[in-house]
């Protein structure tokens, strides 16, 4: 038996580059010769055990993503619970007052209260962060005061560290930290860089660039933004069908 | 987007478009399946994690290339079967083994599967492939990344280069296979 064309000729049927002739007489072998069946097997066992090692790669990944989505939710509920009762009553107050401001006058939330009611700065699912590091380098220290909430901190990080590269993850973060902050000029920047120049993120840069546009009054803008992504059935285009029939 | 943009878009992202998705359906689908199944909270997550690996395997394998429905009515199909898979196998809780559930449904050739011993063997020689190699083999048997992508990836010269080094690295993966069959003392 010629092993070294045997492997090959394994190797081959698995990646579909067989001849028909070919694969019938693979076929045909299984059948009558051990030793070839043998190599047959191995050759399912090891492409088995690599789809097995990224399959397990990739649930670690969203494990991941959920321990940090957790961890920024329980950030926003400690950061709720410390808020003194008297806020509540204050809020409530605040709210009774806006809701019944658009009971009676339907039709007139203003961009700023659309964006208000709609922006929630996107999680960071793309670089763990660890707390208390003593080696935490500029790069993750940006990363953990993103997640922290810590926005006018991340942002100038972020800054940093597109000054050096730009990348897609962090175009995008810096323009929530931003957004968060206010500064939705340089959110728009950022996202406006993120869509032209980068595949990553695409849905996302324009969920949030309708929001810039939202923030800054530019409605025509912000509804142009808004219908693109309504029209695709795609992530965030429930969101921004809602929005849509808000943005008057 | 249209929906075949976003198979597109599935096919040649990476870690962070899948938890772009992971994020973007997650609260919907686990008020879904609580709601319907009454599983709990932990379950629930489990059962999410397997739908959305289930739904990149469909698009890298080529089982899913047109999307009729939306991304959301899909997922939600792969976790009701998941749900009633489970269901079925036990009627008292609908706690999911993920890792099972992975091997047999997406790993596991349901004609005929590979003998254990074999399979055992060939997981210890893949964690004793180098690094570079490791990652080749996986874009291309587990990514189902083409030879022209995997250039891009790895920066190799041309397609005929990967191509070249893939088998390479799988001749070497067969030896090291041998080598732990031969330590445990195992003859195929």
């Amino acid at each position: 038996m010629n092993t070294e064309y045997d492997s090959e000729l394994v190797e081959r049927y698995f990646d579909n580059e067989l001849s028909a002739v070919e694969t019938r007489s693979v076929i045909e072998r299984l059948q009558t010769d051990r030793e070839f069946k043998a190599l047959f097997d191995q050759e399912k066992a090891l492409i088995r055990s690599i789809r097995a090692a990224g399959l397990q790669k990739d649930l670690l990944h969203l494990k991941e993503v959920e321990k940090n989505l957790q961890k920024s939710l329980g950030e926003r509920r400690s950061r709720l619970s410390g808020i003194q009762p008297w806020y509540y009553a204050i809020a409530a107050a605040i709210a009774l007052f806006v809701v019944a401001t658009i009971w009676f006058i339907p039709g007139r939330e203003t961009p700023e209260e659309l964006f208000q009611s709609y922006f929630v700065p996107v999680g960071n699912v793309f670089e763990a962060t660890t707390r208390g590091s003593v080696e935490a380098t500029e790069r993750s220290a940006a990363f953990q005061a993103y997640d922290q909430g810590n926005y006018q901190v991340a942002a100038e990080a972020f800054n940093t560290l597109l000054s050096q590269e730009k990348e897609p993850a962090v175009l995008l973060l810096n323009a929530n930290a931003n957004l968060a902050l206010g500064n939705a000029g340089t959110a728009r920047e950022n996202l406006i860089i993120l869509i032209r120049d980068f595949d990553d993120f695409d849905m996302a840069a324009k969920w949030y660039l309708g929001l810039c546009y939202l923030k800054e009054g530019d409605i025509e803008q912000a509804r142009s933004v808004l219908e693109e992504l309504g029209g695709a059935e795609v992530f965030y285009t429930s969101k921004a069908k809602e929005l849509l029939k808000k943005v008057k | 987007m249209a929906n075949n943009d976003i198979i597109a878009k599935i096919q040649s992202g990476g870690p962070g478009e899948l938890a772009m998705i992971y994020e973007e359906y997650r609260n919907e689908f686990l008020h879904w399946i609580r709601k319907e199944y009454g599983c709990s909270e932990d379950d629930s997550k489990d059962i999410y994690q397997v739908t959305i690996l289930v739904f990149y395997e469909n698009i890298r394998c080529g089982k899913l290339e047109n999307l009729v429905s939306s991304v959301k009515t899909y997922l939600f199909g792969i976790g009701k079967n998941i749900v009633r898979d489970t269901m079925r196998k036990s009627t008292r809780h609908i706690a999911i083994d993920q890792e099972r559930w992975l091997k047999e449904y997406l790993i596991d050739d349901p004609e005929e599967s590979t003998p254990e011993r074999i399979y055992t063997a060939a997981r210890n020689a893949l964690e004793r492939l180098g690094k570079p190699c490791r990652k080749l083999v996986e874009l291309f048997y587990y990514e189902r990344k083409s030879m022209d992508e995997i250039v891009v990836a790895l920066n190799y010269k041309n397609a005929d280069t990967a191509k070249n080094q893939k088998c390479k690295c799988m001749k070497r993966l067969r030896k090291l296979c041998e080598e732990e069959m031969k330590r445990t003392a195992i003859t195929i």
